[in-house]
């Protein structure tokens, strides 16, 4: 019945694979003695949250482990030799040849020194022995093969002049290129926004079949991943605990970690306790803007030009709604979050809010706090600009309920951000937001980087913010799912405009505009089988 | 694990070596070895003995003692000259970086004028000036090394001011020069510190030159770099005279280095 019994060879045979780091407890293996094989011409998805040893799995496959991990025992079976015997030049034979990998940051994994041509031409002077036009011939079959239409053009371009989604095409091409028999892709669309993701997912899948290349499929999102995949495998604390179909995982998970991620990753509010204040409409608003225009300054060779972003924005929030804000990358929603709290002056239009204090909850969780200093000195130093006078004593007492309020311990008070998870950051990133009792919170993509618990984890969060103090929040994200479970009102941007705004059930059950309609084609295809009830679309 | 094994050994070497140095300037405030400044014509170019364990020079005074007296002022000079230029250029690239614009462009106009000109020359020139002391060494080449220290910040701060942290504070309301001090400050300070020790270390060789040229250290007092150059004539026939000193001049900038080499190791 199961799709998979069609495939017959493996390609790849981990057998009892384990690894922990020199000088870990010998005991908390990083990798517990792995078992799993991925089969010819088979997209195999690998789910789990962060830390669960799944980017470490891709690196002991390609052999790029740090040299501060050790292999404790097993075995990596690739085309009949063992991946873990071999030396450094007979793996650097294999690796782009027959085994490719791409990344979750494109950016980073592209030499911004180099244009695109160079980038790619990198692979093929290493592995291959072909003249300069064979090259460029190929390279720039492969361009229109991943899907562009100026492939010549592209070549001559740095990274840095094209967007995520195409430095992520861009890679996989050039991870295509040798023709791998086995694709590793770690976190490929984890920076991408929904539309971004659909259509990446959809160029991997094609490619797989087209070329009959195996990928491992490394994510955090089991939704997403469910539709794409031939079997997903579910791991935990170095282990696998679930494996099948991805029918199965998605519809009979067997097991209860699986179940969890799954119920998680819908974001069900009545599950996650997702309820929200009734804002009263007769209330004057908390933040009124009005034909907001505003953008920046920038250079075009030696000129510097005024480059507008935004163009004729006005809304008006209530106390304690909340809003959606939704759009795809570069549609001017992180410039709307700088011109309302303050950090960009618009050209013209106005913003005000009558009711006081906002306050910005940031996307990186990585960069979101100072590493300098201490949890305790981020919430005091919340007091210290407001100009607030405290004692020592109502300091300390007034930050341990506010820490406590977000979910974390007293004791993280004296704790440094390297010490914490990403989710812990974001959460006292909020904690700092929750000292001066703003009456606008705006969380710019909270939980983009998170992986699904944490990220369950911030919404419940921010929840319990509005009922208890009415506090009004505005969520800018590019996760349908996310707006369509907390969120009553929502605005669509496009292009640095709203396009379209209303009641959340209205504009995504009858979108009107494109840039909507869009956005909720992206987000069926990528979740089709396991969102239709939450959206009632298709 | 392996890696800060390795960079603790660099930073006990490190101070082994610059330990040497701070002993030898603390013997010398002891006055052990003898009085540096005693001429003799009777012991004039003696080779190292048991009374004269490095040898004399050429005016017959005990060399140990002048190489005990030469660590307080190579010490004193190195160490005060980067402090004045660290101030400067902390201020300077610290403002420069974190305003941008024009308060940015006038500032790097001034430290690139400084470092186009060779940073020996302006110091002669501000010595020739002011007269030859011990003080306008000092300032002379704490300004000519600043641009130095103001460039690096300046790139520093650059990268850590779009920080979501600094953004989130600006939102909080805190002050600019708070933002700079408190905010930006420890997170950049850290990059500067390699650039301090090979600050230190041009700066005692900066002053050698200047000692050599007699605007640095007035005899008879003498830094590591004066009794080399003094030694310059007698190189064939008193080889003691180079040995010793140029030994302690690499014994301190190893030191430096290596103590450089496992700070950053560490982070």
């Amino acid at each position: 019945m199961h799709t998979f019994e069609t495939f017959t060879n493996n390609i790849l045979e981990i057998k009892d694979l384990s690894l922990n780091f020199k000088g870990n407890n010998p005991d908390t293996l990083i990798l517990n003695h792995l078992s799993f094989s991925i089969r010819e011409g088979e997209i195999l998805g690998l789910i789990g949250n962060s830390g669960c040893g799944k980017s470490m799995t891709a690196l002991s496959i390609t052999g790029l482990l740090k040299s501060d991990a050790q292999i404790k025992s097993g075995s990596i079976i690739f085309n009949n030799q063992d991946l873990l015997k071999l030396n450094d030049k007979e793996k650097r034979a294999i690796r782009g040849k027959e085994i490719g990998m791409i990344f979750q940051e494109p950016y980073t994994a592209l030499d911004p020194l180099m244009n695109i041509y160079h980038n790619l031409e990198e692979v093929l002077i290493e592995h291959e022995t072909l003249s300069k036009t064979e090259r460029h011939d190929l390279i720039v079959k492969m361009l229109d093969r991943v899907g562009f239409t100026n492939s010549e053009e592209i070549l001559n371009r740095f990274p840095h002049e094209l967007s995520g989604g195409q430095r992520q095409r861009v890679l996989i091409a050039g991870a295509a290129l040798l023709k791998p028999k086995l694709l590793i892709a770690d976190e490929p669309t984890s920076s991408l926004d929904t539309v971004t993701s659909c259509s990446i997912m959809k160029l991997i899948k094609s490619l797989c079949d087209e070329l009959n290349m195996s990928v491992l499929f490394i994510s955090h999102d089991l939704s997403t991943v469910g539709n794409f995949c031939d079997r997903v495998l579910v791991m935990r604390t170095g282990e696998i605990v679930d494996s099948g179909s991805s029918f199965d995982i998605l519809f009979n998970p067997k097991d209860a970690y699986t179940a969890d991620l799954l119920t998680k990753s819908k974001f069900d509010p009545k599950v996650l306790n997702l309820t929200f204040n009734t804002p009263d409409k007769d209330a004057e608003p908390v933040i009124k803007v009005s034909n907001l225009c505003a953008g920046y300054m920038d250079r075009k060779g030696f000129k510097r030009v005024y480059k507008n972003i935004l163009e004729d924005i006005s809304f008006n929030m209530l106390p304690g709604e909340v809003v959606g804000l939704i759009g795809s990358s570069g549609c001017g929603k992180t410039t709307l979050t700088r011109a309302l709290s303050g950090l960009i002056n618009p050209k013209s239009g106005t913003i005000s809010t009558p009711a006081g204090r906002l306050a910005v909850v940031f996307q990186d969780p990585g960069t979101c706090l100072n590493p300098s200093y201490s949890v305790y000195w981020h919430l005091a130093e919340a007091i210290r600009a407001a100009k607030i006078n405290m004692t020592k004593e109502e300091l300390k007492a007034k930050a341990t309920d506010t820490l406590v309020s977000v979910g974390l311990e007293p004791m993280h008070l004296d704790r440094y951000p390297s010490q914490l998870s990403g989710g812990q950051r974001q959460r006292v990133a909020i904690a700092m937001c929750l000292m001066l009792n703003p009456a606008i919170i705006i969380a710019d993509e909270p939980l983009s980087s998170l992986d699904t618990t944490s990220g369950a984890r911030i919404l419940s969060i921010l929840s319990s913010i509005n009922r208890e103090f009415n506090t009004s929040i505005l969520l800018i994200s590019h996760n349908l799912r996310i707006v369509k479970a907390t969120t009553s009102r929502v605005l669509v941007m496009n292009e640095g405009k709203i396009v379209e705004s209303g009641n959340t059930q209205d504009v995504l059950t009858n979108p009107q505009s494109d840039t909507t309609k869009e956005l909720l084609d992206a987000e069926i295809t990528l979740h089709k089988n396991f969102s239709t009830d939450r959206l009632a679309i298709e | 694990m392996n890696s800060r094994k390795y960079n603790k050994t660099y930073f006990i070497v490190g101070a082994l070596f610059l330990g040497i140095i701070v002993l030898s300037f603390i013997l010398s405030l002891f006055g052990v070895g003898g009085d540096p400044e005693t001429t003799s014509s009777a012991t004039k170019l003696l080779a190292p003995s048991s009374s004269h364990i490095m040898g004399t020079d050429n005016l017959g005074r005990d060399l140990f003692a002048r190489v005990l007296s030469a660590s307080k002022y190579t010490l004193f000079i190195s160490i005060t000259g980067v402090l004045v230029s660290l101030t400067l250029g902390t201020i300077i690239g610290i403002l420069a970086g974190y305003y941008g614009g024009w308060i940015d462009r006038v500032l790097m106009l001034l430290s690139n004028t400084i470092m186009c000109f060779p940073g020996i020359l302006l110091a002669l020139v501000a010595v020739a000036v002011w007269g030859p002391s011990l003080f306008n060494v000092i300032w002379a080449l704490g300004i000519v090394f600043s641009p130095s220290f103001a460039r690096v910040y300046r790139t520093e701060v650059i990268k850590v001011k779009n920080k979501e942290y600094i953004l989130n504070a600006k939102i909080l309301g805190v002050s600019s020069l708070r933002i700079m001090a408190i905010h930006i400050f420890p997170n950049v300070f850290t990059q500067i510190i390699p650039a301090v020790v090979i600050g230190l270390a041009n700066m005692t060789l900066f002053e050698s030159a200047m000692s050599y040229l007699g605007l640095g250290v007035q005899p008879p007092k003498a830094s590591y770099g004066k009794i080399l150059a003094d030694a310059q004539s007698y190189i064939r026939v008193a080889p003691w005279l180079v040995i010793f000193p140029a030994i302690m001049l690499v014994i301190y900038i190893l030191g430096l280095y290596f103590i450089s080499e496992g700070i950053r190791g560490d982070q």
